[in-house]
């Protein structure tokens, strides 16, 4: 069995019931990072509300959100798309056409060549 | 890190490390990840499957499975992310998710239980998405021929086979190379 504290019924409670995100196909990739809105709300925001928002002073994605955090995906997704909806957060999704962009591509392999 | 007046998000690209159970998927992001890999857990709701033939898996109908991640910092405006997922057939939904936007795939396999990757194979062929075979040397060593082993897994030649250890920092860099330079080849290409 897993050691982890998550339990069936604690998502469905920190997202009112939903278990689809407002915008389903938030990338675990997308990078989340708080708004002045939202750093200016803290103090409004309750438990993994503000724990995002503080985490995100600096760009975190969805998947490190949820890790640290010890929230399943899918309740992470919904909870920043919540926020990103009331503007506490902005979202930054992947450009999916940049898997295809060649010049993008040798980019990231010229800098991974020059890992040592 | 000291925060800047204004933060500049970076552009997320990611690289799938698909395999199964015990493989090295974990190992390879560890070898390579800046950040200590993070786990998180994904629900998976469904009936069980007959597929599940390890049986090691309690009845229950839903279960959560991990999903381990690690990063790389390419420059200021990139950042590569590596997600590694089961290769078996009973995650599959996970990858419709992660095949989303990905550059492409490293295929981990094991020579002892070869079929398991079977389905991550099939998957990503048929998605269109530009992947190649590593053979993870447990103890430094191949146990079967290359040849014997793109046999048995009934991929083309077009699909690069290769061996790598996934405790090795610089082997793991030249997987994930392997798997880029697939990619590119692909981008460059003129369409058949």
């Amino acid at each position: 069995m897993r050691d982890r504290d998550v339990s069936l019924l604690r998502p469905y409670l920190l997202t009112s019931g939903r278990t689809e995100p407002i915008d389903r196909n938030l990338e675990l990739e997308t990078q989340v990072v708080t708004s002045d809105l939202g750093a200016a709300s803290h103090a409004v925001l309750s438990f993994e509300r503000r724990d995002i928002v503080a985490l995100c002073t600096k760009p975190t994605s969805v998947a490190e959100i949820a890790a640290i955090l010890g929230l399943h995906v899918g309740v992470a997704r919904v909870l920043v798309a919540d926020l990103a909806a009331l503007g506490y957060v902005a979202a930054h999704r992947p450009n999916a056409d940049l898997a295809g962009d060649p010049a993008m591509i040798e980019r990231i392999i010229r800098r991974l060549e020059a890992i040592s | 890190m000291k925060p800047s007046a204004e933060p500049r998000t970076p552009t997320p690209v990611k690289i799938i490390i698909a395999g199964g159970f015990g493989v090295g998927k974990t190992t390879a992001v560890s070898s390579i990840s800046e950040i200590t890999p993070l786990r998180t857990e994904a629900a998976i709701t469904t009936a069980s499957e007959d597929a599940d033939r390890t049986a090691h898996t309690p009845d229950k109908t839903t279960t959560t499975v991990a999903l381990d991640f690690g990063c790389i910092t390419i420059d200021d405006d990139i950042k590569l992310y590596l997600f590694g997922t089961p290769g078996q057939d009973r995650f599959g939904f996970m990858w419709r998710d992660l095949v989303l936007g990905a550059l492409g795939a490293l295929v981990i396999v094991d020579t002892r239980r070869i079929d398991e990757c079977y389905p991550a194979v099939d998957y990503f062929e048929k998605a269109g998405l530009p992947f190649v075979v590593a053979v993870n040397l447990f103890d430094g060593r191949l146990s079967h021929a290359v040849a014997d082993i793109r046999w048995a897994l009934a991929i083309g030649d077009h699909i690069p086979l290769i061996s790598f250890d996934a405790r090795v920092k610089l082997s793991v860099r030249d997987a994930l190379l392997t798997v880029l330079r697939t990619t590119l080849a692909r981008a460059t290409a003129p369409l058949a």
